[in-house]
């Protein structure tokens, strides 16, 4: 459980539970909180209850046990307050084919208690945010993935939700759409929106969230901000490589001090310690005052691949789909 | 929120579901075909090659045979708008679109009665298309406009009960397949009520199971109401039997709704 206040908390969840029926415990248990504000990154590999969890957190499903509040209401007993308090993108963008974006705004906005005035405004300003002014009247069925997963997301804005959940919000996107909506939810956040992010993509959480869970088997296995997550299961290492190699053993001699040293590779020490990058300017003072010519020092901090790799006891490529 | 402000918001909602609902009917090519042209393919079917049933003693005289029949179509018109709309239903449930709505601050009742009033305005729509068709062809209408308005308003009620049925059965199992395999139930509620001939000219099982048909009342009632004859129906057990039929219906679906939230 991290440290963010209950008093500040967007969404609070504690020790949530869904069994289906058979038996399967698809959440088992969990507790965590997620600041206002705040960009939560919910990761996990395919069928490890992330959307699950989702479901139950935006009233879509309800909790076999435990308890669960968002923007301050219960799932359960307050539903209705709930669904008015969030903006939800499932996964796969669930859009009608047949349906234009300007009709699927305007109807999520009636959804939310907007007068046929107020969906036309609002439909019109959040196509123009998203850019799709000019694909409005066109029918879903034309849209590519990108432009989907664009309408989606301003259909989850149409109220100005506090709390915006995305699930999966760019799986199978190319590269450039993806940075397109990374940087409309960097921007929906830096207005004041809180992210509850779920996603399988590493580099995903890495970019965009403020804090990380890591949900396996339907439990939270690891949670932190990633270079919390990252610093528990390592310390970064400083790659240094001296342009005599003649001079290794008595460079390795001289930076033991300051850190784990091991051989790293041709005319290369590799150091690790916790302070990171800080411990370039002692690395390289050290060696040139004992005039060790130093080539190159490079940072390599644990990813969050490793961090993967350590609690969930597989690589994050082999649990993502092909 | 007042609860007058609640529930015109609710209102307001299930008419633009139900906006919804008829344009995606009529852009799905899939839809429009058990709509619109299966019971007008049926219809001319039926009246040119069974025309001759109009001369057997005890039929109704109702001028030309396509006037009699066209009733018949009315009510399969009616069925068919009620089941693509809980195909439709399905279809949102299988394509994630029903999330969207069900995460939304909308009642339970809203998003059922939007399907319903959908298909009861196609339900509608379809009657004075078919009404037209068979005008063409030589049906004519004694009971006049109130008899015409009175064909619709049972065409509708009747329409939004099947809906209502259908998302029922829709929201229960969320099979789309299933949902396009229950066209052949359609016709057997059809063929057990008098939809193409006088219930007396049904076989005996038939005439036995017609009185527990809601079809049956609502289709001797749009007859009765276009061709103003009191002895072929009362338009007002119609609406009465597709009424109940409808609030029946409602309450299945919107205790299906509330159970997916529990069971999905």
């Amino acid at each position: 459980m991290s440290a963010v206040s209950a008093s500040t908390a967007a969404v609070i969840v504690e020790d949530l539970v869904r069994t289906y029926p058979g038996g399967l415990r698809a959440v088992d248990g969990i507790n965590l909180q997620v600041a206002e504000g705040e960009i939560y990154g919910f990761l996990g590999p395919n069928g490890a209850g992330k959307s699950t969890a989702v479901r139950m957190l935006t009233t879509l499903l309800r909790p076999t046990s435990g308890r669960a509040l968002v923007a301050g209401f219960d799932v359960v007993k307050d539903a209705a307050s709930v669904r008015r308090n969030i903006g939800v993108a499932l996964q796969e963008a669930a859009l009608d084919p047949l349906m234009t974006g300007r009709e699927l705004l305007e109807l999520q906005g009636a959804l939310h208690g907007l007068s046929r005035t107020a969906s036309r405004a609002r439909g019109a300003d959040l196509l123009g945010r998203v850019e799709l002014e000019d694909a409005a009247e066109r029918r879903l069925a034309t849209y590519s993935g990108g432009m989907r997963r664009r309408l989606d997301l301003a259909m989850a804005l149409v109220h100005e939700p506090r709390v915006l959940f995305l699930d999966e919000p760019t799986t199978g996107l190319d590269p450039a759409s993806r940075s397109a909506l990374w940087r409309e939810v960097r921007l929906l956040n830096d207005e004041g929106t809180t992210v509850f992010l779920t996603t399988q993509y590493l580099e995903e959480a890495e970019q965009l969230a403020d804090r990380v869970g890591i949900i396996d088997h339907g439990r939270i296995v690891a949670e932190g901000t990633p270079d919390e997550l990252k610093a528990k299961i390592g310390e970064p290492a400083l790659h240094v490589q001296i342009v005599d190699e003649a001079r290794l053993d008595e460079a390795r001699d001289l930076l033991a001090p300051l850190g784990a040293c091991t051989d790293h590779a041709e005319h290369g020490v590799m150091l690790r310690t916790a302070e990171g990058a800080r411990a370039i300017a002692p690395v390289v003072r050290v060696l040139d005052e004992a005039g060790i010519e130093v080539q190159t020092v490079e940072v390599e901090q644990p990813s969050l691949d490793d961090v993967f790799l350590a609690v969930t006891g597989r690589p994050a490529e082999e649990a993502q789909p092909a | 929120m007042s609860q007058r402000q609640y529930l015109t918001t609710q209102v307001r909602v299930a008419l633009a579901l139900a906006g919804r609902g008829l344009r995606v009917q009529l852009r799905r090519a899939q839809f429009l075909v058990p709509s619109f042209m299966l019971p007008l393919v049926l219809l001319g079917i039926i009246s040119s090659g069974t025309s001759s049933a109009a001369k057997l003693p005890g039929f109704p005289d109702t001028g030309a045979f396509v006037g009699f029949i066209v009733g018949g179509t009315i009510v399969q018109g009616t069925l068919f708008a009620g089941l693509t709309g809980g195909i439709a239903m399905a279809a949102d449930i299988e394509g994630g679109f029903m999330d969207r709505l069900m995460a939304a601050p909308v009642s339970r009742v809203a998003l059922v009665m939007g399907r319903i009033i959908g298909a009861s305005t196609l339900g509608a729509v379809q009657a004075v298309v078919f009404l037209a068709v068979a005008f063409v062809f030589g049906a004519r209408y004694q009971g006049g406009v109130v008899g015409i308005a009175e064909t619709m308003l049972l065409a509708s009620v009747s329409a939004g009960a099947c809906a209502a049925l259908a998302s029922a059965i829709a929201l229960r199992t969320g099979s789309l397949q299933l949902m396009q395999n229950l066209f052949p139930i359609m016709f057997v509620l059809l063929f057990t009520a008098p939809a193409f001939f006088p219930r007396e000219f049904l076989n005996s099982t038939f005439r036995a199971i017609a009185p527990y048909n809601p079809l049956t009342y609502v289709v001797e009632g749009i007859r009765a109401a276009l061709h103003d004859d009191a002895a072929l129906g009362d338009p007002l057990k119609g609406l009465l039997a597709a009424a109940l039929f409808m609030a029946a219906s409602t309450v299945l679906a919107v205790l299906a709704m509330r159970s997916r939230v529990r069971a999905s």
